[in-house]
């Protein structure tokens, strides 16, 4: 009997594993933070001063092909609707990816009025014509100074000029995403996942919705499930109903 | 705006030159980070590791119902977040010095340091290196979100894996 059990137990382990091992192919999300970006046949790869792109015709073997020339800073590349969007500590970048295999720089904003410099991560995402940002400044780090933490909208609707319609101050914004008319944002300095009302993209406004957690560093949001990392380890959100967001679960300690 | 590394050394040795004094002021004594290094002989050792709990998070990637997220410098864990009640740590990819990554089809690019490190991520309890590229990243030589005296990055012993409290004498290499 015992020895039933156990190939019983082994079997499913299997089973498990097989499982657990297989991809559909079907493609993924990443979180808001990251300096690489899969678009079309190429990969992006953000590198302290340029924008790399690599050859993936090969996929198991990339080829480098172009650098970009850019300022120093760069912290976080997304996609959205085949643009592809740069955030830099003291930019916002949209490339020109008519040639995807020599990517330029379509435009490049001044970061924001205010800040001299800046420093953190900072990390964009895109809805229909608003570019939503956060700048993350840690008091006397990165030899900052007077410049402010804050989640910064831009209109993008001419890509080649984007211009800043809202500026809103924050205590240490890092990650954020967005489900229909929401957008979340992970704030480090009051352990929050802060949520606006992007109704009007020119005029956001700050929800009684958000969510308690411990360090929130970034988030992807999954249809009716938002996942939120932190520092050491990550939450579940059922954001169905986003005026009553609920935990649903988290890493098993 | 790059964080500038000012090496005080050959400054105080041009000034020690032109005046024979002895002069400590470009050089650091007290609290500070001091780099952690991996050396450079196991930078090619990625493989799989035992699940284990995330110390510092970073990047992190959804597919279907697997959970990658970066654990800094040190690799990439994979958890199934298909039952959000109980959710399975369930591998460990080490890869030294890894401070990003992304995924595409069964394959998983990563910084390795300088390199570019193509992992072939079909059976996600063996994964294998397919292809290096090498040279191609310029890692950060100053500790993140840091304000203050560090030592130099050696590079001849390693990668740097982290960077630690240390009470440093003779620092030469400064925020700004």
């Amino acid at each position: 009997m015992k020895k039933l059990l156990f190939t019983l137990v082994f079997a499913s382990f299997l089973f498990a594993c097989s499982k657990d091992a297989a991809f559909d192919g079907s493609s993924g999300k990443s979180g808001s933070i990251t300096r690489f970006a899969v678009f079309q046949n190429y990969m992006y790869v953000l590198n302290l001063n340029e924008v790399q792109t690599y050859d993936l015709t090969d996929k198991q073997h990339p080829k480098l092909v172009h650098r970009l020339s850019t300022d120093y800073g760069l912290e976080t590349i997304i996609v959205y609707n085949n643009t592809v969007f740069i955030g830099s500590t003291t930019s916002l970048y949209i490339l020109d990816t008519s040639n995807p295999a020599a990517p330029g720089i379509k435009s490049k904003t001044d970061r924001v009025a205010f800040s001299t410099g800046g420093c953190g991560c900072d990390p964009v995402v895109v809805k229909d014509n608003y570019a939503y940002s956060t700048i993350k400044v840690i008091e006397n780090g990165c030899g900052c100074i007077s410049a402010v933490s804050a989640l910064v909208v831009y209109d993008v609707t001419d890509q080649s000029a984007p211009a800043v319609v809202g500026t809103y101050f924050l205590s240490i914004p890092d990650g954020l995403g967005y489900k229909d008319s929401y957008l979340f944002v992970c704030d480090e300095g009051v352990d929050e996942l802060i949520v606006f009302d992007i109704s009007n993209p020119t005029s956001l406004v700050q929800t009684s919705y958000s969510v308690s957690i411990i360090d929130p560093v970034d988030l992807i949001v999954d249809g009716e499930r938002m996942i939120v990392s932190t520092k050491t380890g990550f939450e579940i959100f059922d954001i169905r109903d986003v005026t009553q967001i609920r935990k649903v679960g988290q890493i098993t300690k | 705006m790059p964080v500038k590394i000012h090496h005080y050394g050959l400054l105080l040795t041009l000034l020690l030159l032109g005046s024979c004094v002895k002069d400590e002021r470009y050089f650091y004594d007290g609290l500070g980070k001091r780099p952690v290094y991996v050396p450079a002989s196991e930078l090619r050792d990625i493989r799989n590791e035992a699940p284990q709990p995330i110390q510092l998070s970073g990047t992190i990637y959804l597919r279907d119902s697997l959970l990658f997220l970066l654990e800094q410098r040190k690799g990439i864990h994979v958890f199934n977040i298909q039952d959000t009640l109980n959710t399975i740590n369930l591998a460990f990819f080490k890869i030294p010095a890894v401070t990003d990554f992304t995924l595409s089809g069964n394959l998983l690019y990563a910084d390795s340091w300088k390199d570019l490190v193509v992992i072939d991520i079909s059976d996600l309890q063996q994964i294998q290196v397919v292809d290096r590229i090498l040279g191609v990243i310029s890692p950060s030589l100053v500790p993140p979100l840091y304000n203050g005296i560090f030592e130099c990055v050696d590079e001849s012993k390693g990668a740097i894996l982290g960077w630690e409290d240390a009470t440093l004498t003779n620092a030469k290499c400064v925020t700004e």
